[in-house]
């Protein structure tokens, strides 16, 4: 970066787990903000366990948002660390059509906030979503509830969406990754973690391996 | 969250949650196969698990309220769906692999009130309230404010509680949370400055370090990651193999394991194992540093050189060593510390033992090893998790009460879950200890474990963030040699300003009697909670010991997987984890039975890459995405899925933040020009 004359752009990593009741419309919601796709009704998808988005935030900042999907097959039991390990933010997603899925909101905001933390041990920012408001049947209005319920249970706030017509989906990732950059302040992703190590196949490998050495 | 039904079909059911039961579910899941996964207890990774200090301490409740008890299942239900033919054959209630388990806490167990009121005088001299992020001046100014008033705040309260706690920890848990956000604080600074200021040596600033108390390590409990299996991942290991070429390894990150230890003659020492090492090295002689260069550069390719040793090659490595113009300091270092082997071990062995360390250095540091962030205790997870990605159903708590078993075939046809649900499948995988009960033979063997949580390295050096394995030869003839890790706070597995110190042996008795005379030589082991030694006593410069733990783990390796049981044919049993440094044991297990199971499918192949998909802005729809509506279903989803990744340029690719290894192969790092002239 020295001597870099044109942009000092920092490049940013953050991991946003997005969960919630059984076909709530995490999955559509992915797709709608990633892939600005919908469909009705889908195929098993198999052997993708998290979406990548490129934002440029602004001209000095570029977001790499990784949306983690749970496993369906979680469902029965625990999630593994694994899911959880090393979020940065987090969508709850119900149906405003089952209220049940609503019930379980508090479960799932719990869960999370058990799992996982932010390294200085308070609760990874999340937001919630009142997912398939294109089908919302009364219209009654009850927002400051949605507020109270937000500040009792420890979202940042809520949305009202629609995978479906793309309502509020931009808006609802905008207002996380906010946050999240708030929080990560002078953190970029390469320096925080300077030391540690992936593993990746080195081509220097594959060659030794077949034979002289 | 929602607890549906199980479905009733299956190909694969696979009960435990350790590694080989991990990867051997994922293999399955990725082929296709529909694999459930299940575990009787509440955590993943069975016998694998790493557990925070205060899941810990409950563990350890549970584990010493379930002794003697056990469970007797009711005749019920699912009895009605045996059919003609069909038998039912129980599996062990009680799978516990763990004896002999004792806790002792010699952290202080001083009252919080007295450390907050401290803490609050040396606050005052910190301007604002400092946030996790702040810049480094900062919490320098703080750290130097730190100095000056608390030296005598260890009060004596030891004696208000037996140290050796039958009750697992000092039941201190409801204090911790009483804690104020101060010292939480606190602690975030340290590791800042820990990790800020590399300069000078930890001397200066252990005067300054305030106490550790118990109730820290309560109140910081989810800081540690304490693994009840303690083994090092070899850079060329068969683990390594199989998280790279399985992707797996996209759901973790290691830390380089940094210094090879040694302990000899009541010293602590680093083995000079690299080139770049060796010279550095004050220990070695200049002639020692050519005579073990020699040696070392011979035993990399040491097939190439029959005659140097094919005469011995099933004579002791020992004796071998000392025929090699080898000083008595480097036969040690060779023997014990790079070999790992004992005396016994022939040449052939030893020198392959050599040869395997050597390959492995320099492929991502300076050491052969690696180790995963937040602790082995990961890696388990990780395989579950590719399984669930592809399918497979996870449920834990849930286990199996039996199996029905077809007389005519002996096959194992279905397996009855504790809700009494009968669930068919194919195959049936196991993790040893449900199946004790039906081995041949009673060959079993134990590994005996110590975990210390301690205040200091037990070497200290310019970093204090060293991970660093030492093998400790037996302390008498015939005793075990022992394997030390020490973890650092940046592998996420203990709080800042404390080492986590696992030991782990071959069991000759109990796990105490095994390793408390190591311990009591290596580390300072308070009389009493908090207790401080006496100015000048020659154990001052040890590392004070805070909280141990001892126990024995069952270790059944031997029996080499399902052959040593009486099974059906389909049931395959995960023996281990073996007492080694490595995982290799349980990689290869698991790939022998999955040849069982489906021989004709390839073992772990990549899984695609989420982060080949990737859509900027308002991206046009195309191919490829890996989500869109794939009318090709049944057939091999997963193969076609895959194709479409594989067909996206390289460029993408190369946007994926990779981290390179280091490339320094290990001829290069033992080239026959290494003469000493960089010194
Ligand atoms: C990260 C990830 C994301 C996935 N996202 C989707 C997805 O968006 N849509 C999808 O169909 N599959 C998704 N799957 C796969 C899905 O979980 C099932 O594997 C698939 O639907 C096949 O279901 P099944 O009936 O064979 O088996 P199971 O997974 O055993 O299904 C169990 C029960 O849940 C029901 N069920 C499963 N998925 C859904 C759903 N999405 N909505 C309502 N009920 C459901 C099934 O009908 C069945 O009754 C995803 C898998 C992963 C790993
Ligand atoms: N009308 C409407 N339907 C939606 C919306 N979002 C999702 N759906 C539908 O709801 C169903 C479930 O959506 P998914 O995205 O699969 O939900 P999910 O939360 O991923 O479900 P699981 O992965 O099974 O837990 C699908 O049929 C979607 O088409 C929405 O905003 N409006
Ligand atoms: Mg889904």
């Amino acid at each position: 970066m020295a001597g870099g004359s044109v942009t000092e752009c920092k490049e940013y990593l953050f991991k946003v787990l997005v969960i919630g009741e059984l076909g709530v419309g995490k999955t559509s919601i992915i797709k709608r903000y990633v892939h600005q796709l919908f469909s009705q009704h889908y195929r098993a998808t198999i052997g993708v366990d998290f979406a990548l988005k490129v934002i440029n935030w602004d001209s000095k900042t570029l977001v790499r948002l990784q949306l983690w999907d749970i496993a369906g097959q979680e469902r029965f039991g625990n999630m593994t660390r694994v899911y959880y390990k090393e979020a940065v933010g987090a969508f709850v997603v119900f149906d405003v059509t089952r209220g049940s899925t609503f019930e379980a909101v508090a479960k799932w905001k719990h869960d999370l906030d058990s799992k996982v933390k932010l390294a200085n041990g308070s609760p990874i920012p999340s937001v919630l979503l009142a997912n398939k408001c294109d089908q919302k049947k009364d219209s009654s209005n009850n927002a400051s509830l949605m507020d109270n319920f937000c500040k009792e249970t420890g979202f940042l706030g809520w949305f009202e969406t629609s995978a479906k017509e793309n309502i509020n989906v931009d808006e609802a990732a905008r207002s996380l990754v906010e946050h999240i950059l708030q929080n990560d302040k002078g953190l970029p992703y390469e320096e925080s973690n300077g030391d540690r190590v992936r593993l990746e196949q080195d081509p220097a490998t594959a060659e030794s391996k077949s034979g002289c050495c | 969250m929602a607890s549906d039904n199980l479905p009733s079909e299956f190909d694969v059911v696979i009960l435990g949650t350790g590694l080989t039961e991990s990867i051997i579910a994922s293999a399955c899941s990725r082929v296709g196969q529909k694999v459930l996964h299940i575990d009787r207890r509440n955590y993943y990774s069975s016998k694998w698990a790493g557990f925070n200090f205060n899941s810990l301490l409950s563990w350890i409740e549970e584990y010493k309220s379930q002794q003697g008890s056990q469970s007797t299942e009711d005749e019920a239900e699912w009895r009605k769906t045996l059919e003609d033919g069909e038998e039912v054959l129980p599996l062990s209630a009680d799978d516990s692999f763990i004896t002999n388990l004792e806790v002792s806490c010699y952290a202080s167990l001083e009252a919080e009130e007295e450390v907050k009121e401290n803490e609050e005088a040396t606050e005052t001299l910190s301007p604002a309230a400092p946030s996790p992020t702040e810049p480094e001046e900062e919490t320098k100014g703080k750290g130097e404010g730190e100095s000056s008033p608390d030296v005598t705040q260890e009060t004596t309260t030891s004696g208000e509680t037996q140290h050796t706690q039958e009750d697992g920890g000092c039941g201190v848990q409801e204090e911790g949370a009483s804690q104020d956000a101060g010292q939480s604080e606190e602690i975030e600074q340290k590791e800042q400055q820990e990790d800020t200021t590399a300069g000078p040596p930890s001397s200066a600033k252990e005067v300054k370090k305030k106490k550790i108390t118990y109730a820290d390590l309560v109140k910081e409990g989810r800081r540690f990651n304490i693994d009840l299996v303690s083994k090092l991942i070899y850079s060329r290991g068969s683990l390594v193999d199989l998280l790279i070429q399985s992707k797996v390894s996209r759901y973790t990150e290691f830390k380089i394991v940094t210094r090879i230890l040694t302990y000899r003659q009541g010293r602590v020492e680093q083995v000079p194992c690299s080139r770049a090492d060796v010279f550095a090295s004050k220990q070695l002689t200049m002639v020692e540093k050519r005579m073990l260069m020699k040696f070392l550069t011979f035993c990399l390719d040491f097939e190439q050189h029959p005659e140097e040793y094919q005469e011995v090659s099933d004579q002791p490595f020992w004796e071998f060593l000392q025929t090699k113009k080898l000083t008595e300091n480097l036969q040690h270092f060779v023997l014990h510390s790079i070999a790992m082997v004992t005396k016994e071990t022939c040449t052939e062995d030893g020198l392959k033992a050599t040869q395997h360390f050597l390959r492995c250095l320099g492929r991502y540091g300076n050491t052969p090893f690696l180790f995963p962030l937040y602790g082995l205790g990961e890696i388990p997870q990780c395989f579950c998790r590719m399984s669930a990605v592809f399918g497979g159903i996870y449920c834990l708590r849930h286990s199996v009460q039996c199996l029905v078993v077809d007389k005519e075939t002996n096959g194992c046809k279905a397996v009855i879950d504790t809700q009494g649900q009968r669930i068919s499948c194919s195959h049936f995988v196991v993790e040893d200890s449900f199946v004790r009960q039906r081995w041949k033979n009673t060959e079993e063997g134990h590994i005996s474990r110590a975990v210390l949580i301690t205040d200091r390295s037990v070497l200290p050096a310019d970093s204090d963030q060293q991970i660093s394995l030492l093998t400790a030869p037996p302390l008498e003839p015939g005793g075990p040699a022992v394997h030390v890790v020490e973890l650092c706070s940046s592998s996420m597995t203990c709080m800042p300003g404390t080492f986590l110190v696992h030991l782990t042996c071959s069991s000759k008795g109990t796990a105490r009697e095994d390793l408390e005379s190591l311990i009591a030589q290596m580390f300072y082991v308070p009389p009493s909670p908090g207790e401080e030694l006496a100015e000048g006593d020659e154990r001052s410069g040890r590392p004070t010991v805070m909280w141990a733990m001892y126990f024995n783990m069952l270790d059944i390796s031997r029996m080499d997987g399902s052959n040593g049981f009486d099974l059906p044919s389909n049931v395959h049993v995960c023996t281990g984890p073996d007492v080694n440094l490595g995982c290799d044991y349980s990689v290869k297990l698991a790939e022998k039975i999955f040849r069982q199971l489906l021989p004709e499918e390839e073992f772990c192949p990549p899984a695609p890459d989420p982060e080949d998909i990737i859509y900027e802005g308002v991206a046009p729809q195309g191919e490829g995405s890996g989500f869109e509506e794939n009318p090709k279903t049944e057939g091999s989803p997963l193969q076609s899925e895959a194709d479409g990744l594989e067909n996206h340029p390289e460029s993408e690719k190369e946007a994926a933040e990779v981290e390179a290894p280091i490339q320094e192969t290990p001829k290069e790092a033992l080239k026959e020009d290494a003469s000493p002239s960089e010194e």
